[in-house]
């Protein structure tokens, strides 16, 4: 059973090419969440099945939307700033609800360990669903779409972050773009420092390998690395840095290759930090998108701490 | 003594019936019928720890984690992969065996990795633990102050923490490794080896960050997978010696891998 809710099956008749408002009429209707939301849809293009992770997930469609936030994700630090910023209706990279199923109850059982799904009464559910409801935010995840976009800024707006925006290698014409940055050259430790300073992390950076190699090239990955792509792409760079990976795949293959003679480094500055950035881009995005409000990016910052 | 006689002997003991199409619990390389010279127990089958292994003169490695960097172990992909090669070559050339004990270990009374972590993060009575994680009171403090605590002990260097650190604690859930437990209405702090940030089953990141943002005591301390899952492999290695005493049986860490 999916949830309830109409308004992830109606965005998918919505976007329907008819139901469009033309751009010269936009600016008169009032810009309802739903309003919003299909404007954002109708830019982006593609399906919006109600099944994927893109959608309403709290508060009511019909909302009249005052201004707009992005964020990584929607912790409820995050809504407490939106609201105080009038932003009520908040776009979240990430789930609001602590997993994928992000407060519906899930479809089918999932694979993994643990129990899944949310209690209704749990009472940090409670308290974020009553202080969405008293402070008339909408929120809605948009992930899969704002990735998947051609011109995608999750990485170029996270070179953007560490301050290597122009120094992207070229990829061939017609070519997949391949994330590559060729940066100052400085020593691994050195480039892990220069990012903590850059991304303002605490004790989610974490780094495995050559300490003392050269770091030139780096391959960026924001969100999660899979063990794939680490075998595909590790020997063509010094350095990759990415969202996170599994300690007995990713960072096993990049301990393996130090053993090995490799002078190389892997680092993950934490899935939300690195996916703060393209979120940030969002909000720059939705000024030409959604002209009648304002929309900003709302950080939700390193998760984590480390005693000293 | 081969190593399939010492993992027949290690089917025989661990007390649960055998589950023959573990994916797992596998041979991973090296020929079955080798005639062990000694035996390695360790969290994880990193290069370097099959050198320190070799280098002491053990030629079967019993390891809880992967030896070629994915759950399955599957190698189709990593043919041609130079790294894979060097691997390989390696255990085949000093005749050694790679053998993994994961899902059988979790499924023992008691599960010797939450003994390990239980014993390394400073809460005692985890004798008898089981995978299944319960609640263990300890004296009232802050967050912060057991988290220093298990930093302290454990050794961890990438350390993590989520939640106040002024947060008054004393129920704590244990889980190993990638099985780091689900936040529960009764724990007030959650300790694991690693899990996905969010969009996984169940995001404990981000529900002990709103808690706290609700001034609730909750806490979660990620210790990294090798370093939650490492000190069982010793306990491993005391086992096999109450039912193998032909061979030499040395527990080897792979030792945490971050800076």
């Amino acid at each position: 059973m999916r949830r309830t809710n109409i308004s992830r099956r109606r965005f998918t008749v919505l976007t329907g090419a008819a139901s469009v408002a033309p751009l010269g009429l936009a600016g008169a209707e009032p810009v309802t969440a739903d309003v919003a939301v299909r404007r954002i849809q109708a830019e982006l293009g593609g399906d919006w099945p109600a099944t994927g992770p893109d959608g309403f997930t709290a508060g009511d469609p019909s909302t009249l939307v005052k201004g707009i936030a992005t964020t990584a994700m929607a912790t409820l630090d995050v809504l407490k700033q939106a609201a105080a910023a009038n932003a009520n209706l908040v776009l979240t990279y990430e789930p609001t609800f602590y997993g994928r199923a992000d407060g519906r109850p899930p479809a089918s059982p999932m694979p993994g360990r643990g129990p899944m799904g949310l209690n209704p009464d749990d009472p940090v559910v409670k308290a974020k669903r009553e202080f969405i409801e008293k402070n008339g935010l909408v929120v809605f995840r948009l992930r899969d779409h704002w990735q998947a976009r051609k011109e995608s800024e999750m990485v170029a707006a996270f070179a953007g972050a560490l301050g290597w925006a122009n120094r992207r290698v070229k990829s061939p014409v017609g070519e997949q773009a391949l994330a590559l940055y060729d940066i100052p050259p400085a020593t691994a430790e050195q480039t892990v420092a220069a990012i903590r300073e850059r991304l303002k992390v605490r004790a989610g950076i974490r780094a495995v390998g050559d300490r003392n190699a050269t770091v030139r090239r780096v391959l960026l990955h924001p969100g999660a690395m899979t063990p794939a792509t680490m075998w595909q792409r590790y020997s063509e760079v010094d350095m990759i840095v990415a969202g996170e990976v599994r300690e007995w795949e990713n960072t096993h293959y990049a301990a393996d290759m130090f053993t090995a003679g490799e002078k190389r480094a892997l680092v993950t500055v934490g899935r939300v930090v690195s996916e703060e950035p393209g979120m940030r881009a969002c909000a720059e995005w939705l000024k030409n998108v959604v002209k009648d409000v304002p929309a900003k990016w709302i950080g939700a910052g390193d998760p984590y701490w480390r005693p000293a | 003594m081969t190593a399939r006689e010492v993992v027949d002997l290690v089917k025989q003991n661990a007390g649960a019936p055998w589950n023959e199409r573990s994916y797992r619990d596998t041979f991973k390389l090296g020929d079955p019928d080798t005639a062990v010279k000694g035996i390695a127990t360790t969290m994880m089958t990193t290069f370097g720890m099959i050198k320190r292994a070799h280098e002491a003169g053990l030629n079967m490695v019993i390891s809880h984690e992967d030896a070629f960097w994915n759950d399955r172990d599957d190698t189709k992909d990593l043919t041609d992969n130079p790294l894979y090669k060097l691997k390989t070559d390696y255990v085949l050339k000093n005749g050694m065996v790679l053998w993994r004990d994961h899902d059988h270990m979790h499924s023992m009374k008691p599960d010797f990795t939450v003994v390990g972590e239980l014993r390394a993060v400073g809460i005692k009575g985890g004798e008898d633990a089981p995978m299944a994680p319960r609640i263990r009171t300890i004296p009232e403090t802050t967050l912060g102050e057991f988290a220093e605590q298990v930093k302290r002990l454990t050794g961890s260097r990438a350390f993590r923490c989520v939640g106040d650190p002024k947060a008054k604690v004393s129920k704590i859930l244990v889980g190993p490794g990638y099985a780091t437990p689900r936040m529960t209405l009764e724990a007030d702090v959650v300790v694991g080896g690693e899990q996905q940030e969010a969009d996984g089953g169940f995001d404990n990141v981000e529900y002990v960050m709103d808690a706290a943002s609700l001034g609730m005591a909750k806490g979660l301390i990620m210790l990294g997978h090798v370093v939650s899952e490492e000190p069982g492999m010793e306990d491993y290695a005391n086992w096999l010696r109450t039912f193998i005493h032909d061979v030499p049986i040395r527990f080897v860490p792979a030792g945490e891998p971050f800076w």
